[in-house]
């Protein structure tokens, strides 16, 4: 596919699709093949690294290469929710209130203003100690329902500069229709700020998930790589030279995923700017 | 006749005040102003349909919870859970939610469950100075250092140098920071021992008295030292490569030929010609800075037992000290709006084309 | 005939880019004598700009010298402005030659005030008494007809084009420069603006004596300001003339072409015609002579042959064309608005 050659033409934009390629094959395809190995086994608590067990195990006697394995579905799946949800409404009154202006508009930019300047963070976390969400939907709700206010900015700004360009003025003059003209007319050229924000709002959704998985405020079952941490920092696990793979492991599973997207972002950059395409 | 003088004048009355409304909207210093005022409220509106209005919220709870055993009435009830939150839960809701108001602004933000003389606004009031310090401070020195970083990556494009700060600089600001602060505390304090960390912990060493002495400041220094630290770390990152590229765009511009061929020294024109030029935008972006870095100081105050709010705040949430959580929100929101007026004035002030009356 | 106080002697510059080299300047000589104006006229892309530019040295990065020298004569002697680096072409810079940009639009640093700016370049040039700079900045602006005391007060964005032109002016001439380049000094303002600029230009010169070079591709600032216009195309100059000479009698189909182009004011509506074709590709340019695809009056042999500038009708007045009898018959000595 050419787009994966393009994307794959900057170190960084390989790196990212490698990457997160790599995770998404680790959370979706790997545990088809991969049992969940969940019982707990006293004897084997902190087992040094070997080949049963290449990253060792946990405070439970359970293999931690195993918990990575299963821990990143649920992370990525919410996350990806959570940018889906946050995208689309970004985009639908980001440019709703670009194309229609005045009070519209201007409420439209007020919310968002005021979303914006609100610490993130301490609303999830106080929203989370009262409603105590747990469902994937409900927490993924949760996390885009503050963070679609940067994207929609950027969205706002695109479209008030392409309302200007004259293929916009041509759709309006045949009179195609408000919707066309969103959805024919002037997303496809914002395509690559909606791709490179999408990624964005992920890596930003699986922060806050991680960060209230840790806190124990959106308490999640099965192997979770926020679970992983949480219960490793509970555990002290941070003190012991013993369990340091144990936490170590889904620090380096979070982090990398999170850089493999923003290496993927950048390389997104160049894909859609036709001027920079043309060699 | 007179009837149509007389609508006129009103309307001529009623044009000149929406001009007068009109001019002040297009104030900026008036406008942000108005804005900060805007956001608070609906902050407070937010908190207290959390706290009021929604299903499940905590006021039903409390009373349901004194309810529950029959000791109570409902009417007793709601007067004691009245003393706790600075609503009186007697009067109709709109009447609520201006009661709230009313008290949120004169500074009452109700009692801590724990511990009814134990007011919300005492509470946070000893606990937020130290956030706002480690937050302002290592976000202000991520600044500086991070624009005259990104300054000269620019200058020196495509050399090792550039290359070596932009991708360090993307890497350390795209880990989560709560994670940085993790594996600095792994690292550094236990695997390494360099750092002394179970000293570091908390905000002050005990025995130390807060006053104007060398000690007391380098004491808080020592403890503040990580927390900054982790702020600073990741945070530099946006700066470094905002500036980069506000740079490499000043570079292109026609004024900085224009300086070069009036014969301006290369130090001059990187100060006051691109320097300048390229910096100004970015204090806006310190505003919204501020707003995500309160946010994750929480994760990195628990990670290093640092005693600011963020730490108050999850102390609240284990205790389920309502009372405490909405306050801190509802405060951590006002310290928030306070910093982009602030940086809003700033900018005002700095770029010649905001606001100034031709 | 003293020594011109200019003189660019056969000048190349070429620029990189992803096609390949791009051949802004191919061997362009030039000759300007003290207190005199000369014009270079040509299209965007003849590499005017890039010529003017490389007379102070303010060749962008992505290009390069591959041969030439511009020799500037002053009471130390002559040297080669390519050859002078940092200090001595910072003195240089303004002290010497001033140029005049454009886009005085955007030539002023947006964050700063006019009278800074005016320090700034005092400063750079060892002028530090403010009171000294104060006064001279006065005297100049005063001398392009604004108000010093709202003009050095003011910020850039709060000043319109006509008066930034001016003031762009009048700093340009705070060192007392003996050459001023201009690049399209008066294209970018409105029709009267442009008038007084002309005027304004026409006034200094007299009053301080200094010489100009000016770009432009505006036929009629030449026969209002020069004494000499060279005709650019293709990074090569095509002709070079007294401006009457060029104006009654040109002698190159570019030069005749560009004529042709102007509307007239005065007289019967005449056909207005433009130049066939589009302006060459500097990366691909046409064998032989660069002009051949466009010209009416081309042959065979000018596919073939890059013609070099040879005299016409006097030694003064020079044209690259090998058919240049041919076009002298064409437009015959009459005046090119009844001819043409």
């Amino acid at each position: 596919m050419s787009l994966i050659r393009v994307i794959a033409r900057k170190p960084a934009g390989l790196l990212g699709l490698i990457g997160v390629g790599g995770f998404l094959l680790l959370a979706y395809v790997v545990p088809f093949f991969v049992p969940l190995h969940n019982t707990v086994d006293i004897a084997s608590v902190y087992v040094q690294p070997s080949f049963d067990h290449p990253l060792g195990t946990d405070f439970q006697g359970r293999d931690v290469l195993n918990q990575i394995v299963y821990g990143g579905r649920d992370i990525l799946t919410i996350g990806f929710l959570a940018a889906l949800f946050s995208t689309a409404i970004a985009i639908t009154f980001g440019s709703l209130g670009a194309t229609l202006g005045g009070k519209i508009d201007t409420i439209i930019l007020g919310v968002a203003d005021i979303v914006l300047t609100v610490p993130h963070l301490i609303v999830l976390i106080v929203v989370a100690a009262i409603f105590r969400p747990t469902g994937f939907l409900v927490i993924a709700i949760v996390l885009a329902s503050l963070q679609w206010a940067g994207l929609l900015r950027q969205v706002r700004a695109q479209v008030l500069s392409l309302k200007e360009r004259e293929y916009v003025e041509a759709a309006r003059s045949l009179d195609l229709g408000l919707p066309h003209l969103i959805f024919r007319e002037m997303l496809p050229n914002m395509a690559s700020y909606i791709a490179i924000h999408f990624i964005f709002a992920m890596t930003g959704a699986v922060y806050a998930q991680v960060g209230l998985i840790v806190l124990g405020l959106i308490p999640q079952t099965g192997a979770n790589w926020g679970v992983m941490l949480q219960l490793a920092l509970q555990q002290g696990a941070i003190y012991f030279s013993d369990s340091v793979l144990y936490v170590l492991s889904p620090i380096l599973a979070i982090a990398l995923f999170q850089l493999s997207l923003v290496a993927l972002a950048s390389g997104l950059e160049d894909v859609f700017n036709p001027r920079l395409r043309a060699t | 006749m007179a009837a149509v003088i007389a609508a006129e004048e009103r309307l001529a009355v009623r044009s000149i005040a929406r001009e007068r409304l009109g001019s002040m909207w297009r104030h900026p210093i008036l406008r942000a102003a108005l804005k900060a005022i805007l956001t608070v409220l609906v902050a407070t509106a937010i908190t207290f349909a959390l706290i009021r209005l929604l299903p499940g919220n905590p006021i039903d709870l409390r009373i349901d919870e004194l309810t529950r055993d029959g000791s109570m009435t409902y009417e007793q009830a709601r007067d004691q859970v009245s003393t706790i939150y600075p609503i009186d839960l007697n009067d109709p809701v709109p009447v609520q939610f201006v009661t709230y108001l009313w008290n949120v602004v004169r500074g009452d933000l109700g009692s801590s469950y724990l511990s009814t003389t134990a007011s919300v606004t005492s509470i946070i009031f000893a606990v937020l100075p130290w956030t706002l310090f480690a937050v302002g401070t290592g976000l202000l020195l991520s600044f500086v250092v991070g624009i005259g970083l990104g300054l000269l990556a620019a200058y020196y494009r495509g050399s090792r140098f550039d290359q070596a700060v932009s991708t360090i600089g993307s890497i350390v600001s795209s880990v989560p920071n709560y994670l940085i602060a993790i594996l600095i505390v792994l690292i550094f304090g236990v695997q390494l021992e360099l750092i002394p960390i179970t000293q570091m912990r908390g905000a002050l060493s005990p025995g130390v008295h807060p006053g104007f002495t060398l000690e007391f400041i380098g004491d808080v220094f020592f403890h503040a030292s990580l927390p900054i630290v982790v702020y600073f770390l990741t945070n530099i990152g946006h700066w470094i490569l905002s500036m980069r590229n506000a740079t490499l765009a000043a570079l292109e511009e026609d004024y900085v030929v224009a300086a070069r061929a009036r014969g301006l020294s290369e130090s001059r024109i990187t100060t006051a010609y691109v320097g300048r030029n390229a910096a100004l935008p970015l204090v806006t972006q310190l505003a919204i800075a501020t707003g995500f870095i309160v946010g994750g100081a929480v994760l990195i105050e628990q990670v290093f037992l640092y005693q600011g709010v963020g730490l108050r705040l999850l102390r609240a949430v284990a205790q389920r000290d309502y009372p405490v959580m909405q306050g801190i929100l509802l405060l951590v929101t006002v310290s928030v709006v306070v910093a982009n007026l602030a940086a809003d004035l700033l900018y005002s002030k700095l770029d010649p084309r905001i606001g100034r009356a031709s | 005939m003293s020594a011109p106080l200019l003189s660019v002697r056969d000048l190349a510059i070429e620029f990189r880019s992803r096609r390949g080299p791009v051949q802004a300047v191919r061997g362009v000589s030039l000759d300007v004598a003290e207190g005199e104006t000369v014009a270079v006229i040509g299209e965007s892309g003849s590499g005017k700009t890039t010529l003017a530019i490389s007379l102070i040295k303010l060749i962008p990065r992505s290009a390069r010298v591959t041969r030439g020298e511009v020799l500037y004569r002053n009471e130390h002697g002559t040297q080669d402005v390519l050859d002078m680096e940092s200090d001595d072409l910072r003195r240089f810079r303004w002290n010497e030659t001033a140029m005049v940009f454009q886009s005085a639009l955007n030539s002023f640093n947006p964050v700063i005030n006019i009278w800074a700016q005016f320090l700034d370049t005092a400063r750079a040039h060892g002028l530090s008494d403010a009171n000294e700079v104060r006064r001279k900045a006065d005297e100049l602006l005063a001398l392009v007809h604004l108000e010093p005391d709202r003009v050095l007060r003011a910020y850039p964005h709060e000043l319109s084009g006509g008066m930034k032109q001016r003031v762009l002016i009048a700093l340009s001439l705070l060192l007392g420069p003996r050459l001023l380049i201009l690049d399209e000094p008066t294209t970018a303002l409105d029709i009267l603006t442009q008038r007084a600029i002309i005027d304004l230009l026409r006034d200094l010169r007299a009053k301080l004596g200094f010489a100009m070079v000016f770009i432009s591709h505006d036929l009629s600032l030449a026969a209002e300001l020069a004494d000499r216009v060279l005709t650019m195309y293709a990074g090569r100059i095509v002709e070079e003339a007294k401006v009457g000479d060029l104006f009654y009698q040109p002698r190159h189909p570019y030069s005749v072409g560009l004529l042709r182009a102007v509307p007239r004011v005065t007289g019967e509506l005449g056909a207005l015609s433009s130049i066939a074709g589009t302006t060459p590709d500097l990366v691909n340019l046409p064998s032989g002579c660069a002009y051949h695809p466009r010209c009416p009056f081309a042959i065979e042999r000018c596919k073939q042959e890059d013609p070099a500038l040879v005299a016409v009708d006097s030694p003064q007045h020079t044209a690259a064309c090998i058919r240049w009898q041919a076009v002298a018959e064409s437009v015959g000595s009459r005046r090119p608005a009844e001819a043409l």
